[in-house]
C-alpha cells in the first residue's frame, strides 16, 4: 500500500498506538506567553517537571509593543510576559528574549534557529504551527492541556489518525502573484472546514518552484482551511535553507548529511495514498482579495462584492451578517473599496522575501495620505536583514511606519490595532469580526497587494504597478 | 476533571456557521495567566450592549446583555446545553474559547455535520476540559433546532451515546451520537490524563533511545 508524507512521519513517531489513540512522541515544542502560563501552572500543582527542557524552547511574541518593544505598558501584558520569563527560568526551558537577536514570531523563529526540521513533530500552543510543515514536518497547533501534557511527558495523544489531502498545485504563478494568492485560492476551494480532520499536503510544479518562506505562507494558512496541519514534501531547496545562514540547531557536517538521505525519503509514494485530491492550475491564479469575515470569503482583485445569496460555504443570513459587519454593498468593485491601514507582517507574511517584495512595489513611491501603513518583521533576524538590504529605508521614504518584531495587528493583543470601523489591508492570516480590534474590517491580501493598496489608498492591481517583462 | 456520565439541562441556540474562537473570546482577554475568570468573556464583543464588554481585569464588571444576541434571550437563560451551526471553534487554538463556553455554564455543546460540526483543536481541547462535543447527521440537529428554537431541555447520556429533547407541548426526539471511545472513557470517568500517560513511561524511554541522532536539538 503507497503511504502518504504524513503517514510516514506519523508512523515513525508513535510511541504506542491502541487502534482508537496513538500517542506520539514529540519533537520540538515552541512556547509563547499567552498558552503557557496556565499549563506551568498545572506542572506546578501536582509537582511535575518539564521531561525535555532540552526540547522546549519559548519566545515572547504576541504582546510584544513594535514600535519600542521593551516599553509593556500595559499592565496585563506586562505580567503575561514576565510570568513566562519566571516559568522559563523555573523549568530550565530556553528563552529567546527581546533584544536577544532571535526573538520574533514563534513560527519565524523555529526555522531560523534550525530547530524546524523535516521528519520532525513540532507542537505549539498556536494554531499557525502549521508553518513549519513546509520543512516536511508534523507540525500543529495545540490547547493548554496540551501544552501541559507534553511539557509532562513529551507526547501527545492523538484521536483517530486524520486522513491525507493532497492538494496540487499545478502550471507556475504569473509576475506580480504570490504564494499568498495560492494559499487564499486554495481556501476559497475548499471553504474554512473543507479541510477539517484532514492534515493537507501541497505539491506540484508551483511548489516546488517555491523558495522556503513561500512554502511557509501557504502551510501557515492551512488552519484557515480547517485542516491542522500542512506539509510539502523537503527538497534541495529545504536542504539549502537548512545548510545556509545562522541556524544553530540545524545538524552538522556528517550529521548533516546522514539527516538528508533519512529526509529524502520523506515523500508521497503515489497520489493514490491521498483519501481526497484537489487540483489547482497557479497559472490561472490572479491576485486575491477577502471581502467577509471569514479567510473563504474571496474575489479575484478584478471582480465585485458578491450578492449574499451567491457566496459558497455561507448561507445568505451568514454572508449578510459578514456584509454588514464588513460595511460593504453588494456589487461593488473590490477595487473602488478604500483602506485606512496597511499591515505588512505576521507569521504568513513577516518574512525578509515579503519585505523585499513589498519593497518592489514602495520603491520611488509614497503612501496615500489617508493611509497609515506599518511594516512589522518577523523576527529581530529578519529585521536586521532588512536594514542590512536598506529595505528599511525604502519603507521610510515612502512613510511608512518601520517597526520592531512582534505579532503586531494580526491579533489585538498589543498597541497596534485597529479602531472601530476602520478598513485593513492585512498581510496576516484571519478576517474575522475584531481580529485585529474591536468594529475593525480585514482585508486579507499578499504583501504585493498590500503595499499597492498603500500607494493607491485603495485595493489596486498589483500587476499595473510593475515594471513590464 | 468532574466526570460526565448524564446531563440533562436548558437548552440555547446559536446556529450561525463557521463560529470562531476570536468570536468566542477575543484575544486582548488572553492576557489573563488564569484558568478561571472567562465565563463572563464568553461571545465578549456580541452579548453585551455597545461599550458593555468587561476589561481583562476585570470579567465580572460589564454593561447590560444586549437583547438581539440569540444566546440572550429569555428562554434561553441558565442553559448548560448549547446548540451551534457548523464548523464552531474554527481558527485560533487558544483553549480560552473552551474555558469560556465551560465556565459560562455550558456541559455540553452540539453542532451538525459528522466530522464537520467541530474544528479539530476545539473539539480536543473540549474533551480535555470535560466539555461534551457531540455531532449529529444534519436532519437529526434540524429537527432539534426546530424543536427548542423557543426554549427547552435536553438529556444527554454518554453510557448509552443518545440525546434527548424534551420540548413543551411537542413530542420527545432521541438520537444516537458516537464520540472517540478514548475520549468517552475519560470523560465516564473524569481522569487526569497527564497521570494516565505517565504510566507509559517506559514505551517513552524506549522510544527516545531509539530516536535518530539528527534528531537532537544540539545548538
Amino acid at each position: 500500500m503507497p503511504s502518504s508524507l504524513f503517514e510516514k512521519v506519523w508512523n515513525r513517531h508513535e510511541v504506542l498506538n491502541r487502534g482508537q489513540a496513538s500517542l506520539l512522541y514529540i519533537d520540538r515544542h515552541l512556547v509563547h506567553e499567552v498558552t503557557s502560563p496556565q499549563a506551568f501552572d498545572g506542572l506546578r500543582l501536582s509537582g511535575r517537571k518539564v521531561r525535555r527542557p532540552d526540547l522546549t524552547f519559548a519566545t515572547l511574541d504576541h504582546n510584544v509593543p513594535t514600535e519600542n518593544q521593551l516599553d509593556i505598558r500595559e499592565p496585563m501584558s506586562r505580567r503575561q510576559v514576565e510570568v513566562m520569563r519566571a516559568n522559563c527560568k523555573e523549568f530550565g526551558v530556553t528563552l529567546y528574549d527581546i533584544g536577544s537577536g532571535r526573538q520574533g514570531i514563534v513560527h519565524v523563529i523555529g526555522p531560523e534557529l534550525g530547530l524546524t526540521l523535516p521528519g520532525l513533530t513540532i507542537v505549539c500552543g498556536d494554531s499557525h504551527t502549521s508553518t513549519h510543515g513546509a520543512f516536511g514536518s508534523l507540525a500543529f497547533g495545540i490547547g493548554t492541556s496540551e501544552v501541559e501534557h507534553v511539557l509532562a511527558t513529551q507526547t501527545l495523544w492523538q484521536g483517530s489518525k486524520p486522513k491525507a489531502l493532497g492538494v496540487e498545485v499545478t502550471g507556475r504563478l504569473a509576475p506580480g502573484l504570490e504564494p499568498k494568492d495560492i494559499i487564499l485560492a486554495v481556501i476559497r476551494e475548499l471553504g474554512t472546514g473543507g479541510g477539517t480532520g484532514y492534515v493537507i499536503e501541497y505539491f506540484g510544479e508551483a511548489i516546488r518552484a517555491l523558495s522556503m518562506e513561500g512554502r511557509m505562507t501557504i502551510c501557515n494558512m492551512s488552519i484557515e482551511g480547517g485542516a491542522r496541519a500542512g506539509l510539502i514534501a523537503p527538497d534541495d531547496v529545504t536542504f539549502e535553507y537548512l545548510a545556509s545562514g545562522n541556524r544553530p540547531f540545524s545538524p552538522k557536517g556528517k550529521a548533516f548529511d546522514h539527516a538528508v538521505a533519512d529526509w529524502k525519503t520523506l515523500t508521497t509514494d503515489d497520489p493514490s495514498a491521498f483519501d481526497r485530491l484537489v487540483t489547482i492550475d497557479a497559472s490561472k491564479i490572479v491576485p486575491q482579495v477577502t471581502w467577509g469575515t471569514n479567510p473563504a470569503m474571496t474575489v479575484d482583485v478584478t471582480g465585485r462584492i458578491p450578492e449574499p445569496e451567491h457566496v459558497p460555504f455561507a448561507s445568505k443570513e451568514d454572508a449578510r451578517r459578514a456584509l454588514d459587519y464588513m460595511g460593504l454593498t453588494p456589487g461593488t468593485p473590490i477595487t473602488e473599496v478604500a483602506v485606512d491601514v496597511v499591515f505588512i507582517g505576521s507569521c504568513t507574511n513577516g518574512r525578509i522575501e515579503d519585505l523585499r517584495t513589498a519593497a518592489r512595489v514602495f520603491q520611488g513611491r509614497k503612501v496615500a495620505p489617508t493611509v497609515r501603513a506599518l511594516i512589522v518583521p518577523g523576527s529581530e533576524e529578519v529585521r536586521e536583514q532588512a536594514i542590512a538590504e536598506g529595505l528599511d529605508r525604502v519603507f521610510i521614504d515612502a512613510g511608512a511606519e518601520w517597526r520592531q518584531a512582534g505579532c503586531s495587528m494580526c491579533l489585538a493583543m498589543n498597541p497596534d490595532k485597529l479602531t472601530p470601523g476602520q478598513r485593513s489591508a492585512s498581510t496576516s492570516n484571519r478576517n474575522f469580526e475584531g481580529r485585529q480590534g474591536p468594529g475593525g474590517r480585514t482585508h486579507l491580501v499578499s504583501p504585493a497587494m498590500a503595499a499597492a493598496a498603500a500607494v493607491a489608498g485603495h485595493f489596486t492591481d498589483v500587476r499595473e504597478l510593475l515594471p513590464a517583462h | 476533571m468532574d466526570a460526565f456520565v448524564t446531563h440533562r439541562g436548558k437548552v440555547a441556540v446559536l446556529d450561525w456557521s463557521d463560529v470562531n474562537t476570536d468570536l468566542i473570546i477575543p484575544a486582548r482577554y488572553l492576557t489573563r495567566v488564569e484558568r478561571t475568570g472567562y465565563g463572563t468573556l464568553l461571545f465578549a464583543d456580541k452579548r453585551y450592549v455597545a461599550d458593555g464588554s468587561p476589561s481583562a481585569e476585570n470579567p465580572l464588571q460589564h454593561g447590560d446583555l444586549a437583547p438581539d444576541f440569540p444566546i440572550n434571550r429569555g428562554e434561553f437563560r441558565d442553559a448548560t446545553i448549547l446548540l451551534v451551526g457548523k464548523n464552531f471553534g474554527c481558527g485560533s487554538s487558544r483553549e480560552h474559547a473552551v474555558w469560556a463556553v465551560a465556565q459560562a455554564g455550558f456541559r455540553v455543546v452540539i453542532a451538525p455535520g459528522l466530522g464537520e460540526g467541530f474544528a479539530d483543536i476545539f473539539e480536543g481541547n473540549s474533551f480535555n476540559n470535560g466539555l461534551l462535543p457531540i455531532e449529529l447527521p444534519d436532519d437529526s440537529w434540524k429537527r432539534l433546532v426546530d424543536q427548542l428554537r423557543a426554549g427547552g431541555e435536553m438529556t444527554i447520556d454518554l453510557q448509552n451515546k443518545t440525546v434527548t429533547s424534551h420540548a413543551p407541548g411537542s413530542p420527545e426526539q432521541t438520537f444516537a451520537f458516537e464520540v472517540p471511545e478514548e475520549n468517552r472513557q475519560r470523560l465516564l470517568k473524569g481522569l487526569d490524563f497527564i497521570a494516565e500517560t505517565l504510566l507509559e513511561e517506559p514505551a517513552i524511554n524506549a522510544y527516545e533511545k531509539n530516536a535518530p541522532a539528527w534528531a537532537a536539538a544540539i545548538g
